[in-house]
């Protein structure tokens, strides 16, 4: 599916737990996320700490949008 | 003498050439054109009937032209079931490959078919049929029709089968252990293969990596403050209603849902339906998978232009590579549409 | 440093009043055998037995298998684990060739154990349906596991060791009938025109709890980063196998003693290539540990100035992503690699063959498919206990399914999958199997 998006000509960025799968189905814009079942904020931690995270995880997605890049790139997180 | 049934399209068929292309099912008695020969050259089964189709009905009807087709067959005794050859001929391939399928979904027969590869038909069933590597056209029918001839022999007299590469059918990702017959052990096996390697001579890795299809990497958004961006994911949000019946493991459908006017994805609104992991965590909190109060707030601040008002969202656990190739190119289609220039997706 | 293994090729086992060694006989006293196996006071039963190629014997659970061996220099076989550390691989040690000692549990199986056919349609399955067996068949007090899933095996595994050591001994002072030399000059005495090479080894480490893993001299593997070692130390006895992963990927500690890839590098030593050693890895379950000891093979490799390398694994599943990375930096830092590992394609083929893929791994060597299934008739003799195939949560055993049935029929048939033969796939070099598409 992202595939087809890039396809496209249209940039995608994949948020995702298991890094290695993302780069083996062939995304090229990779955020990692903190599990499988729970991507973008841990059910464990106070409200305000799984906003921070979220809201810190969704910038670096928008900023690899941003970003030229040459070849499969995992962006730090 | 075992019995087996032919399925040709109307040229094969010998009804007529592209103007009969809407020829409706129908079944003859014995064989015709091409089945004679392959009557001939079958050693071990007798062709009682053989199926003929026009190839544009059944592109135009695959769903009806199937259902005839079993219908046709529904009262016949048989023991195998061969279509084509195909050659490169995409309608009639495809045709081959949904006929043989519903053929041994239907029926447990084994079910043959050869075509090209690069017949479209081939990459669309491979995984579920048996496909023989034929030739670009009817020159090579003689050829095509023996090595089916050969298989469907062994398989109705129980002789051991070959590998995909021996036989020559298309490989199809169905991999098994067998001892080699030379009895070449594998420290051999490595150092042979890793001399090769190294002064640059052809070998054969005994797991090919099945081929990456990699796309060329979208240019970045120059400026996202004027952006409009989409959000898609595989983790299964979707309305609690689940208003497309999205199936939670090997889904074919996606779907499209409205965020206008909404800050966040509130709980008892959005859930998900994906059946792969606990969903406890995003049924309390649909934004841990898909961050719509966070691509808000980024656009609140200016820095994203536009937040797309819709989602898409479908399940990506167990989903067949040609239904994730469609849905994507569907989803694509839309985005193209409403004129989206930037995509984050979500998965679990 | 120079290794010698001086063989002794035992062409018939019995048992008689002493150990002795003459023109291929072994001859075992069973009473003095047994007191080694009991000198261990959590062996609470033990008996042995004598098993040929061909025989009629399934032998379930079995833990491990060792060659009976001797270090003519008094050292312990297995350094660090039957006794105090010593430097393995340089001197003379002799071997008992054709035959193993191997463990089986009398009451328990687990996770990590495997079956022995020695005859019929089910010895192809095994390397070790070829080899005289010593069969001890034991059961011990360590009740804490008896219905673990994972278990640690000490008492069998170390029994084993001792009884292979004890063994050995029959030919400490004998002329061997004859001679295995390797020798590793020191790398910077190796220069030669043809290209560097080395083994890297993924040996199992997957547990985190000790108790599990390989061994090398003793320390468990799970807490190494990757190390050069000498080959003719794995050779000799530095590496102890694990008691963790299903049967058919695991390296036994007979396996690691007799490495074919090893003897084949040796072997091409001077002619083709310049063996410059053994890099020792790990498998890892969290993914910085992962990325560590790839970190560690790339930076070894590289020091060493190492121009292609061989990288086998010792499991499959969340491991192969510690292969195939390993291999795909090894590329990415220009070494030319080749790998050599099992698949796992399920019972019908077509699951990926490999949890990660990757274009660079693009020179595979496969041995199996842990997933087949294999159907065998009974045995009829069975040591140890069929019933650990279906009870104990052996992999590639199971006590029912919709489809196939019990693991384990009333009339002592079985069906399993490749995964409960002791390790069968043989990624160490033995395997004549191979993958094919169907």
């Amino acid at each position: 599916m992202v595939k087809e998006v890039e396809r496209a000509g249209i940039p995608i960025v994949q948020m995702a737990n298991l890094v290695l799968v993302a780069k083996n189905i062939g995304a090229n814009r990779i955020v990692p996320t903190i599990s499988i079942p729970h991507p973008l904020g841990d059910p464990n931690t106070p409200k305000e700490e799984q906003w921070k995270l979220r809201y810190h995880r969704v910038g670096i997605a928008l900023q690899g949008l941003m970003t030229d890049i040459e070849q499969q790139t995992v962006f730090d997180v | 003498m075992k019995k087996a049934i032919v399925y040709l399209n109307q040229f094969f068929g010998q009804i007529g050439g592209e103007s009969s292309a809407d020829h409706l099912p129908e079944i003859k008695e014995g064989g015709v054109g091409p089945a004679l020969e392959l009557d001939r050259q079958l050693q071990h089964a007798q062709i009682t009937h053989t199926v003929v189709c026009g190839d544009n009905y059944i592109s135009e009807n695959k769903e009806d032209a199937v259902t005839q087709i079993l219908k046709l067959l529904s009262d016949k005794e048989f023991d195998i079931f061969i279509s084509g050859p195909a050659f490169k001929a995409g309608r009639y391939g495809l045709a081959c490959g949904a006929v043989n399928k519903a053929v041994h979904d239907t029926f447990s027969v084994p079910v043959l078919t050869s075509m090209h590869t690069e017949n479209p038909g081939v990459d669309m069933y491979k995984q579920d049929l048996i496909i023989f590597s034929g030739g670009e056209s009817v020159m090579s029918m003689v050829e095509d029709l023996r090595k089916l001839a050969a298989y469907a022999d062994k398989i109705l007299t129980d002789q051991p089968l070959g590998t995909a590469e021996e036989e020559g059918y298309h490989v199809r990702g169905n991999r098994h252990q067998i001892w080699r017959e030379d009895k070449v052990c594998a420290a051999d096996r490595v150092v042979d293969m890793l001399l090769k390697k190294i002064h640059d001579q052809p070998f054969e890795s005994e797991l090919p990596i099945p081929e990456m299809d990699r796309v060329p990497i979208a240019p970045p958004v120059s400026d996202l403050t004027t952006a409009r961006i989409a959000v898609l994911t595989s983790g299964g949000v979707v309305p609690v209603n689940n208003p497309d019946h999205i199936q939670s493991a090997s889904a074919t459908r996606w779907g499209k849902y409205s965020i206008e006017g909404m800050q966040r994805l509130e709980a008892g609104v959005f859930k998900t339906i994906h059946g792969g992991y606990d969903p406890t965590a995003i049924n309390a909190d649909p934004n841990r998978c898909l961050p719509i109060d966070a691509l808000r707030a980024y656009e609140t601040e200016g820095k994203i232009g536009h937040l797309y008002d819709f989602f898409y969202s479908t399940v990506g656990t167990g989903v067949t590579q040609s239904d994730a190739g469609r849905m994507g190119r569907e989803i694509v289609a839309d985005l193209l549409s409403a004129g989206i220039d930037a995509v984050i997706m979500t998965s679990t | 440093m120079k290794f010698r293994i001086g063989n002794f090729i035992v062409q018939e086992i019995r048992f008689g009043t002493n150990l002795s060694y003459h023109k291929g006989l072994l001859t075992i006293d069973k009473s003095k055998a047994l007191d080694i196996v009991y000198e261990d006071e959590h062996i609470t039963q033990a008996d042995i037995f004598l098993v040929r190629p061909g025989d009629d014997v399934r032998l379930v659970p079995v833990k491990d298998a060792f060659e009976p061996r001797i270090k003519l220099d008094g050292t312990p076989l297995f350094p660090g684990v039957t006794g105090h550390l010593a430097q393995c691989g340089r001197g003379n040690t002799h071997a008992l060739k054709g035959c193993s000692v191997v463990v089986v549990g009398q009451q328990w199986g687990g996770y990590q154990d495997g079956l022995i056919d020695m005859g019929g349609e089910g010895a192809k399955y095994t390397y070790f349906s070829q080899l005289h067996n010593i069969a001890l068949v034991a059961d011990t007090d360590e009740t804490f596991e008896h219905k673990a899933l994972q278990k640690k095996n000490r008492a069998l595994r170390r029994a084993g060791m001792r009884l292979a050591e004890y063994i050995g001994s029959s030919v400490k002072s004998m002329a061997p009938e004859e001679l295995e030399e390797y020798e590793m000059v020191c790398v910077p005495d190796r220069i030669t025109s043809l290209p560097n090479i080395a083994l890297v080894l993924q040996v199992q480490s997957q547990m985190e709890e000790p108790g599990y893993n390989t061994l090398c001299y003793g320390w468990d593997c799970n807490h190494i980063v990757p190390t050069l070692i000498n080959p003719n130390e794995i050779l000799d006895g530095a590496m102890v196998s694990g008691s963790f992963m299903p049967s058919s990927s695991k390296w036994s500690t007979y396996d690691f003693q007799n490495f074919p890839l090893i003897k084949r590098l040796y072997n091409e030593h001077g002619k083709t290539l310049n063996f410059i050693g053994v890099i020792l890895s790990n498998l890892n379950v969290a993914s910085e540990q992962k990325e560590r000891s790839v970190l560690f093979v790339v930076n070894m490799a590289k020091t060493l100035g190492i121009e292609a390398a061989i990288v086998a694994e010792e499991g499959y599943g969340n491991p192969d992503s510690d292969f195939t990375s390993c291999i795909v930096a090894l590329e990415d830092a220009g070494i030319k690699t080749v790998g050599v590992t099992n698949e796992c394609t399920g019972k019908d083929g077509r699951s990926q063959p490999l949890v990660y893929l990757h274009e660079k791994a693009n020179a595979i060597v496969s041995c199996g498919n842990v997933s087949e299934l294999i159907e065998l008739p009974p045995a009829g003799i069975v040591l140890g206990n069929l019933q650990a195939l279906v009870r104990d949560g052996m992999s590639g055993g199971w006590s029912d399914d919709e489809l196939l049935g019990p693991s384990v029929r009333p009339d002592g048939s079985i069906i399993m999958e490749n995964n409960a033969m002791f390790c069968g796939d043989q990624v160490v070099g033995w395997s004549t199997k191979t993958i094919k598409e169907f």
